[in-house]
């Protein structure tokens, strides 16, 4: 597995990915500076509202996105997936370590977001940080998860993947509380009050219960790798 | 087309995408030794080594390699070499890593002998240590085979190997294809190039249109294509007189004046023809614009064989 997460880490980690992954990450961070330099009067709920809006609804799916749906996606594009196909290797030696390559590339630069915007709204303490840190790494764990089969099922992996998170996770998990037990996003803000009730006490009405979350989060991230392995045995390789 | 032992077989094999079909009723047999697998471009040669390689399933019929299907268990592969016609390679690999890599994924242990030597084989020693995306396409090609020998395969699959190779080149991989040949490898190499693979292979598969035209041993396969009449155009001052000329000959079929003035003649002794044509124009005081055979095409050849 080893040499394939190598690969996948050198073929994520171009330059371009890099960049929008680290701006995208250090908006929340930029802004939480501005307003702790600028000594405005910070709300209680300021790094909650922001977590929940900016970083879960919007960043880290859409960072998770840019690399997942590339980890197989470019392969599938520039014909290079049957140097890996072609190898005594099982399907999930191939699968595990592109998944994983996006929580590696995109997991520590979220979770040092989200960590830092909390440190420096002088909020919380490390239940908080640590709160955030389990809700975002479960959150690329899932996407993750996700978007690697969306790669692998359309070469239109991103625009879809734009349309569900703008529609199920942002407006559909709005309106329909039930969705959050389906919605990744849900989780990951379930997984923070889990952890740190009193930090996140904005998120009581939005959170699902904790041991919810880590179920309906595992079935997300196992269930979609197991349809990415079939897929990659059943699907015509270019 | 029957073989004791068969390498590959596809029974019956049909393979479509939507309403366009690919790969029509192919029933045949890849034996010990080197195999060409010759047609035009678009002839279904690859939808044909897709399927065998296990990238693609057919639609209908069943494949077997080493008495196996090759879709399902992964383990074949740690007895077959696959080189996809696909040139795209990791351009931020050395050419080395990128074999390395093969070799890893292979299982092998160590890695490095069997490393050295698949390079040393295709002649890339010296340009081991250079990223693949310096190379010249012909390097390239080389260094992908050395990543497909790394295992040192029982079968090779090889989709257009030579693309983008130099005359040099080709013969050395010939002297590749032979040598491993003789070790004993079974070895299908497909090509759209004729000349390419005829003097190397020892049988030939030949396509057209997503069906088998024609397999069997070259000679008497090119024997047969040699009965094609081939079409050659003229154009000239005077078409009915030098048509009338040429009918007479025993070297043309069959002539035909155009609409817009050019001949059309049916030969199957060109060489005949090629002599026969300025004698005549001189000897008529004909001036003659343009002689051009019309069915030089490796494309033309095949379908004649599929619509004999």
């Amino acid at each position: 597995m080893g040499p394939i997460l190598a690969l996948s880490l050198r073929q994520l980690g171009g330059r371009w990915r890099l960049s929008i992954t680290i701006l995208l990450a250090a908006l929340p961070v930029v802004i939480a500076s501005i307003v702790r330099l600028a000594g405005a009067d910070i709300e209680d709920h300021f790094a909650p509202d922001i977590l929940d809006r900016m970083v879960i609804t919007a960043i880290l799916p859409i960072v998770t996105m840019t690399l997942a749906t590339a980890s197989f996606g470019n392969e599938m594009e520039d014909k290079t997936l049957s140097y890996l196909v072609l190898r005594p290797v099982p399907r999930y030696h191939l699968v595990l370590p592109k998944m994983l390559a996006t929580v590696i590339i995109a997991g520590p630069i979220l979770a040092i977001s989200g960590i830092a915007l909390v440190l420096i709204v002088g909020e919380g303490g490390a239940q908080m940080a640590v709160a955030v840190g389990i809700g975002l790494f479960v959150g690329v764990a899932a996407y993750s998860a996700i978007f690697t089969w969306a790669g692998l099922i359309t070469p239109y992996a991103l625009p879809y993947a734009l349309v569900y998170v703008f529609l199920w996770e942002g407006i559909v998990g709005g309106f329909l509380p039930a969705v959050r037990y389906l919605s990744v996003r849900g989780h990951s803000l379930a997984m923070m009050y889990g952890v740190d009730g009193t930090g996140f006490d904005r998120y009581e009405d939005l959170a699902i219960e904790f041991p919810a979350a880590i179920i309906g989060a595992t079935i997300v991230i196992v269930g979609f790798f197991w349809l990415t392995i079939r897929r990659l045995r059943n699907m015509d390789v270019p | 087309m029957t073989n004791s032992n068969p390498i590959i077989s596809l029974d019956e094999v049909s393979k479509w995408y939507g309403n366009v079909v690919a790969v029509n009723d192919v029933s045949l047999e890849v034996s010990q030794g080197i195999t060409g697998l010759l047609g035009p471009n678009g002839a279904g040669k690859t939808t044909v080594m897709h399927m065998m390689a296990g990238l693609a399933a057919p639609s209908s019929g069943t494949v077997e390699v080493l008495g196996q299907s090759p879709r399902g268990d992964h383990t074949i592969y740690s007895k077959i070499g696959i080189m996809s016609e696909h040139e795209a390679v990791y351009g931020f690999y050395t050419g080395r890593s990128f074999v390395e890599l093969a070799a890893k994924l292979y299982g092998i242990d160590p890695i490095g002998p069997a490393v050295d030597k698949a390079i040393e084989r295709v002649g890339l020693v010296a340009a081991q240590g250079r990223k693949l995306g310096t190379y010249s396409r012909g390097m390239r090609q080389r260094m992908r085979l050395a990543a497909t020998l790394v295992n040192d395969p029982e079968l090779l699959i090889l989709d257009e190997p030579l693309n983008g190779t130099d005359p040099r080149q080709r013969l050395e991989f010939h002297d590749l294809m032979r040598s491993l040949a003789a070790e004993g490898k079974s070895i299908l190499i497909s090509s759209h190039i004729l000349e390419e693979v005829e003097t190397l292979a020892d049988r030939h598969l030949l396509m057209v249109s997503g069906k088998l035209a024609a397999a069997g041993d070259f000679r008497a396969i090119r024997e047969e294509l040699d009965q094609q009449p081939h079409r050659i155009l003229i154009e000239c001052a005077e078409p009915r007189a030098m048509a009338s000329a040429l009918v007479q000959s025993e070297a043309v079929d069959s002539v035909s004046v155009e609409e817009d003035g050019s001949i059309m003649v049916l030969s199957r002794k060109v060489s005949v023809l090629q002599r026969l044509v300025p004698k005549a124009a001189a000897e008529r005081a004909i001036r003659l614009m343009r002689v051009e055979p019309l069915d030089e095409s490796l494309e033309s050849v095949f379908s004649y064989v599929v619509e004999r």
